[in-house]
C-alpha cells in the first residue's frame, strides 16, 4: 500500500470534515451565544461534548482504514444480534427524551442504540444478499428475508417511540433490495405508497393524481398489467388510508402535527408554532444570513432543539441563503461521491453497503430539512455531521469511514 | 444475468439513485430560495415582532397646587414586589415570608396565581408594600431569583388640605371606558369626581413608549436599538388651582363633625377660595389600592360623606333670601326704600304666618337687620297679586337660583325654583294658591338652593350686580411652562339698578352689628362686614343654619356662603364658621373661644321664639 493517499477519498473526507466544522459553529452559536442565558448548563455542555465526540470519531475513521474490508462481512451478524438485543434492553430500561425512550445508560455513558442498528441492518443485509450468487432480490424467498431482517430492527426502534428512525430503516428496504437487483417497476411500486401518502396527506385530490401517474410509470418501465393494477389499487387505498388516518385514527398530537405542517399559521402558538419559528428562522436570514451570533430567533430562544432537530435553521438564519446553500452543497457531494465510488467498486457486498449507507443518510438529510423548512411534517431526525449527538455522530462517523476502507482496499478487496 | 447486465444494471442503477439525489437537493434548494429571497419580505419583519415588546410607559400624573402655589396634591411612589414562578426557587419561600413578614400559606397562594397568570412573565405578588420592606426585599435580591419590584405611584396629600370632594379621587377604568377612549390601558386609574376627574385629561399627560427585546419565554432581554425608538411619557399638567390652602385647612378644621356645605370665593372674579362639603371622606384611603372595607363603610353611612354638599345639595335658603327679596321687589316697583311695612308679630292673610316678634314699622333696610318675616310676606304677597309668580321666578333666575352655577366640578345640583309650572306639576293645576306661595318670601316652601348659589349670589351683590362662574382653576401649566387658562365667564343682570342694592347692603351691614349676625363679628377688629342668616324649617329634623356674608363692605375680596345641616338657628351655627374665616383671612389669626365654640359645637331644638335666650347663653 504505498499509493494509499492516491487511492484515499480525500473529497469523502473533505465533506466529513466540512460538515462536521459547520455543525459546530452551529451549535457553538445555538448553546454558548447570548442564548445560553436561556439554557440549562448540561445543554451548554454541548459544545464541548461534540468536540469530544469528533475527535473520537475522528479515531475512529483512523482506526478503520487499518481494518480488512472482509471483517466487515464476518463481524456483521454477531454486530446486528448485539444491536437488536441492545435495542430491545433500550425498549425496556431507556432513558426518556421527548417522549422517546432513546437512550442506554452503559457504564455511565449514554448511548443511542438506533443509531448504530442502521448500520448493524445495513451490512447484515449486504451480507446475506451477497452471500451466495443464487440469493437475489429478484427471488421472492430472499427478497422476503431481507425486508424481515430490515423491519424487525425498524420494529424495536418503533417501539422506542422513535418514529424518525424507525422511517428511515423501512426507507433501506427500497434502496436494498433496489440495488440487489429487484425490477425497477417492482422497486417504483414499493417506493409508491410513501410517494402518494405524501401528497394525499398535501391534498387528496394531488394524491389521486400522483398515484395515477406512478401506475403509469410502472406500466411503462415493467409492462405487466396485474403490477400496474396493484400498484394503482395500492394508491387509491393509500389515499383513502390517509384521509380516514388523518380524521379517524391518529391521535390528536399526531393529528396536530400533520395539521401545523399543512398549515402551520392555523395554530402559531400551538402544534404550528415550531414550523412557523424555523421558517421564519430560515427567511429572516434572507441571502447572506444575520451573522455569527446575531441570528434573534436562535438566540432567543425561538427555536425549539435548535442544536439538534432544528440547526439547519440556526444556519439558514445566522449565514443566509449561502450558508444553507453551502450545507446543501456539501451534502450533494457526499451523497453524489459516495454513489459514484459505489458505482466504481467492484464487489457487491461494498456496493450494497456504500448504496445502504447513502440511502441513510440521504433520508436524515431530506427528513430534517424538509422539517425545518415545512416541506415535511415536523419528525425529530438529527441532521448528519451537523445537529449535536454522540451517538450520531459516531456512527454516521463509523459509516463514513467503511466507506472509505472499501474504496481505499478496493483493490485487495476482490470478488470472491 | 451475465456480468455484463450486471455492471450495466449497477451503471443505470447509480444514474438513477444520482437523479433522485439532486433533485431532491435541488427541490430544498428551490424551497430556500422561495424562504430566503423570495420570502425574505415577510419573514424579516416577523422575525423582528418577534423580538420586540411594545410597552407603555405610565406618565407622571400632574400636581395641584393652591392660589399662591402651595402644594395641595403630589404622587409619591409605591413598591410591588413582583414574581417570575419559573425562575423562583420554592426553598426560598421560608426567607420570603420572613422578609415580607407574609404567611409562607400567603406567599404559596400568590405563587400559585402567577403561575397561573404566566410562568414566565412577571406577577404583581404584593402590591404598596412599605419603604422598609421593599428596602429588605431589595438588599436580599441576590438571594432570590425571580423576585423583582416595580414603582408605580400613587396620590399624596402633603398638606393638611384635603378637601375631599373638590379634589377627587382616582379608581381603575371600566371596561367600557377602556375601550371607548382608546387611551387608557387595562388597570390604569383615572379621576373620578372633582377635580382629578374634570381636568383628567390635562393631569393624565400622554403614554410613552418603550421598545424591549424580548425573548421566546417572553422574558426582557434589554432595550431594542439602545432605545432610540422610545417615546417619553409626558408629565401632565400642573393645576394652579384658586384655592387658599389656608384658608381650606381651617374651614375643613371648623366644619369637622358637621354636615354641611361651605363656599369661600373671591366675590370680583369667581375664583374659589376654600370649598368644604361635610362629612369628608378620607382621601387617602381612596388613593391607592381600595380599601373594600371603608369603601363599603363610606356607601353606606347615613350622613352619605361621599355627597358633595357644597354644590349638590338643596336646601330652602330662609331668610338668606331676604335680600334677594328687596331687590327684585324694589326692580317691580313695590317697595322702595323708604316702603314701610307695620310688623305686629305676623302677617295675615287667609292665616297667619308668624314673624319672630312684633318690629312695628319696618324699611327694607330694617327689614334686612331684624330678619322681619312680615315685610317678606306682605312683599310676597303683592307680587302674587299685583304681578305674577312666574315674572317672580324669572328675576330670581336671572340672580342666579334654579340655575347651576357652571363651577367646574360634576354633580353640580339647579336646586328648585318654583314657577306656575312647577306647582301644576306637584299640586295640579288650579289645586294650588297664594297660601302656598307667601312662604316663598321668606325663602320657605318649595324653593331650595345650594351654597354655591348662594356664595355667587352674595358675590353678586357685592360686586354690584355681575355674576361671575365659580372657578377651581386659575391655570394649567404643562411640563414646557407653557399654560392655559379656563375660560372665565360672567353674566351681568342687566336689569339691575345698582341703587336698588344699597338698602339692602345697608341691612346685612346692619344684620352683622346689631342683627342676628352680630354675636361673633363684632368681636372681630380689623375688618366690617355685610352678612344675612337663615334658618330654614326642616320638617324631618332639626332646622338648617344658614349664613352669607361678604367683607370689606367697601370693597369686598370675600363673600362666604355656609349651610349647616340640622343645626338650628344660623345666627350661632353657620355665622361664626363664616366670620373666623373672614377673621382669619384678613387678620392671618382667629379668636380662639369663637373657635372653640365651633368645634364644640352642640345643636339646640329650641323653637324659633327663643333664639335670643340661646344667644344669650352661648355668649356669655
Amino acid at each position: 500500500m504505498k499509493e494509499w493517499h492516491k487511492q484515499f477519498d480525500w473529497l469523502l473526507l473533505f465533506c466529513w470534515g466540512a460538515l462536521a466544522i459547520i455543525g459546530l459553529v452551529a451549535i457553538y452559536s445555538a448553546t454558548q451565544g447570548p442564548v445560553s442565558e436561556f439554557l440549562p448548563s448540561y445543554i451548554q455542555n454541548n459544545f464541548s461534548n461534540q468536540v469530544i465526540w469528533i475527535f473520537i470519531s475522528a479515531l475512529a475513521i483512523i482506526l478503520l482504514q487499518f481494518t480488512a474490508p472482509r471483517s466487515f462481512i464476518q463481524i456483521s451478524v454477531l454486530f446486528y444480534i448485539a444491536c437488536l438485543i441492545l435495542g430491545i434492553m433500550t425498549v425496556f430500561w431507556g432513558t426518556e427524551s421527548g417522549g422517546a425512550t432513546r437512550w442506554l445508560v452503559i457504564g455511565g455513558l449514554r448511548i443511542q442504540i438506533s443509531e448504530f442498528m442502521k448500520l448493524a441492518t445495513i451490512l447484515v443485509v449486504a451480507q446475506y444478499l451477497t452471500s451466495r450468487r443464487d440469493i437475489s432480490a429478484e427471488k421472492v424467498g430472499p427478497a422476503l428475508t431481507s425486508v424481515l431482517l430490515m423491519i424487525i430492527p425498524a420494529s424495536i426502534v418503533l417501539l422506542q417511540n422513535d418514529t424518525g428512525t424507525a422511517l428511515v430503516m423501512l426507507s433501506l428496504i427500497p434502496v436494498m433490495l433496489f440495488w440487489s437487483g429487484l425490477p425497477y417497476g417492482i422497486s417504483l411500486f414499493i417506493v409508491s405508497p410513501a410517494v402518494v401518502g405524501y401528497f394525499a396527506i398535501l391534498n387528496w385530490q394531488l394524491g389521486i393524481i400522483v398515484a395515477i401517474l406512478l401506475t403509469i410509470g410502472v406500466f411503462l418501465i415493467q409492462r405487466r398489467p396485474s403490477l400496474t393494477l396493484v400498484t394503482f389499487v395500492v394508491g387509491m387505498l393509500i389515499v383513502i388510508g390517509v384521509q380516514v388516518a388523518l380524521y379517524q385514527i391518529l391521535q390528536p398530537y399526531q393529528q396536530a402535527r400533520i395539521e401545523a405542517f399543512i398549515n402551520p399559521s392555523l395554530d402559531p402558538e400551538g402544534a404550528g408554532w415550531n414550523v412557523m419559528q424555523a421558517k421564519t428562522a430560515i427567511g429572516s436570514g434572507g441571502i447572506f444570513g444575520k451573522g455569527f451570533l446575531e441570528g434573534t430567533q436562535t438566540q432567543l430562544r425561538f427555536l425549539p432543539e435548535q442544536w439538534t432537530d432544528f440547526i439547519f435553521p440556526v444556519i439558514a438564519e445566522e449565514f443566509g441563503f449561502i450558508g444553507a446553500g453551502l450545507v446543501l452543497i456539501l451534502f450533494g457531494m457526499l451523497l453524489l461521491r459516495l454513489l459514484y465510488n459505489a458505482g466504481e467498486h467492484k464487489h457487491p457486498f461494498a456496493q450494497l453497503v456504500m448504496v445502504g449507507i447513502t440511502g441513510i443518510l440521504f433520508m436524515h438529510v431530506l427528513i430534517n430539512i424538509g422539517s425545518a423548512t415545512g416541506l415535511l411534517p415536523v419528525i425529530g431526525l438529527p441532521l448528519p455531521f451537523v445537529s449535536y449527538g454522540g451517538s450520531s455522530f459516531l456512527a454516521n462517523s463509523i459509516m463514513i469511514g467503511i466507506c472509505l476502507n472499501l474504496r481505499l482496499h478496493q483493490r485487495s478487496f476482490s470478488t470472491f | 444475468m451475465s456480468n455484463l447486465s450486471v455492471n450495466n444494471r449497477v451503471q443505470t442503477s447509480i444514474k438513477v439513485l444520482q437523479f433522485i439525489v439532486v433533485a431532491v437537493l435541488l427541490v430544498i434548494m428551490g424551497r430556500m430560495f422561495q424562504l430566503q429571497i423570495l420570502d425574505y419580505e415577510k419573514y424579516g419583519p416577523l422575525s423582528q415582532q418577534n423580538t420586540i415588546l411594545r410597552e407603555s410607559v405610565s406618565p407622571a400624573r400632574g400636581l395641584i397646587l393652591d392660589r399662591h402655589g402651595q402644594l395641595i396634591v403630589n404622587n409619591e411612589p409605591t413598591y410591588t414586589i413582583t414574581i417570575t414562578p419559573s425562575n423562583f426557587r420554592r426553598e426560598n419561600i421560608p426567607l420570603l415570608s420572613r422578609l415580607m413578614g407574609k404567611s409562607e400559606e400567603e406567599i404559596q397562594n400568590q405563587l400559585l396565581r402567577a403561575q397561573n397568570y404566566s410562568w414566565h412573565r412577571p406577577s404583581r405578588m404584593f402590591t404598596e408594600v412599605d419603604f422598609e420592606t421593599f428596602s429588605a426585599i431589595q438588599e436580599n435580591l441576590w438571594r432570590l431569583p425571580g423576585i423583582g419590584h416595580q414603582v408605580d405611584s400613587r396620590r399624596n396629600y402633603p398638606s393638611e388640605v384635603r378637601a375631599s370632594h373638590l379634589l377627587g379621587y382616582l379608581r381603575e377604568v371600566t371596561e367600557q371606558e377602556y375601550e371607548r377612549s382608546g387611551r387608557y390601558r387595562l388597570g390604569d386609574r383615572a379621576g373620578r369626581i372633582g377635580i382629578e376627574r374634570v381636568y383628567e385629561e390635562y393631569l393624565r399627560g400622554e403614554l410613552g413608549t418603550s421598545y424591549q427585546r424580548v425573548n421566546a419565554l417572553g422574558q426582557m432581554v434589554g432595550m431594542y436599538d439602545d432605545g432610540r425608538h422610545d417615546v417619553n411619557p409626558t408629565k401632565g399638567a400642573d393645576i394652579y388651582t384658586t384655592i387658599d390652602k389656608n384658608l381650606q385647612a381651617l374651614a375643613e378644621e371648623l366644619m369637622k363633625g358637621k354636615i354641611g356645605g361651605l363656599v369661600a370665593m373671591d366675590p370680583n372674579d369667581g375664583s374659589i377660595l376654600s370649598l368644604v362639603s361635610a362629612p369628608q371622606f378620607e382621601i387617602e384611603k381612596l388613593s391607592g389600592k381600595i380599601d373594600r372595607e371603608y369603601w363599603h363603610s363610606v356607601n353606606v353611612d347615613s350622613t352619605r360623606p361621599m355627597f358633595n354638599r357644597a354644590i349638590s345639595t338643596q336646601q330652602p335658603p330662609g331668610s338668606t333670601i331676604k335680600p334677594m327679596m328687596g331687590i327684585v321687589g324694589q326692580e317691580l316697583e313695590l317697595i322702595d326704600p323708604d316702603h314701610t311695612v307695620y310688623c305686629d308679630g305676623a302677617f295675615v292673610r287667609g292665616r297667619r304666618y308668624h314673624c319672630l316678634t312684633d318690629h312695628g314699622n319696618q324699611n327694607l333696610e330694617q327689614a334686612i337687620t331684624n330678619s322681619c318675616n312680615t315685610y317678606f310676606f306682605s312683599l310676597m304677597n303683592d307680587i302674587i297679586n299685583e304681578v305674577d309668580l312666574n315674572t317672580w321666578s324669572r328675576l330670581t333666575s336671572d340672580l342666579g337660583f334654579g340655575n347651576r352655577t357652571g363651577i367646574d366640578l360634576p354633580y353640580e345640583t339647579t336646586g328648585i325654583l318654583p314657577d306656575s309650572s312647577y306647582y301644576d306639576r306637584i299640586f295640579g293645576v288650579n289645586r294650588w294658591g297664594p297660601g302656598d306661595l307667601i312662604n316663598l318670601g321668606i325663602g320657605q316652601g318649595s324653593f331650595s338652593v345650594s351654597p354655591i348659589q348662594m356664595a355667587a349670589f352674595t358675590s353678586m351683590l357685592a360686586t354690584g350686580g355681575t355674576l361671575h362662574k365659580p372657578r377651581l382653576v386659575d391655570r394649567l401649566v404643562f411640563p414646557d411652562n407653557t399654560y392655559i387658562e379656563p375660560e372665565r365667564s360672567s353674566q351681568t343682570v342687566d336689569w339691575l339698578n345698582i341703587s336698588h342694592l344699597e338698602s339692602v347692603r345697608k341691612g346685612m351691614v346692619g344684620a352683622t352689628t346689631e342683627g342676628s349676625g352680630r354675636y361673633y363679628l363684632e368681636h372681630m377688629q380689623g375688618f366690617d362686614a355685610a352678612g344675612k342668616t337663615g334658618t330654614s324649617q326642616n320638617p324631618h329634623g332639626l332646622n338648617h343654619g344658614w349664613f352669607i356674608t361678604y367683607a370689606p363692605i367697601e370693597e369686598p375680596e370675600i363673600a362666604i356662603a355656609v349651610l349647616l345641616e340640622n343645626s338650628g338657628f344660623g345666627s350661632v351655627s353657620a355665622a361664626p364658621i363664616a366670620a373666623l374665616l373672614m377673621e382669619y383671612y384678613f387678620n392671618g389669626e382667629t379668636t380662639q373661644w369663637i373657635k372653640d365654640h365651633v368645634l364644640n359645637f352642640e345643636p339646640t331644638s329650641r323653637p324659633e321664639e327663643e333664639e335670643e335666650e340661646v344667644i344669650e347663653e352661648i355668649i356669655q
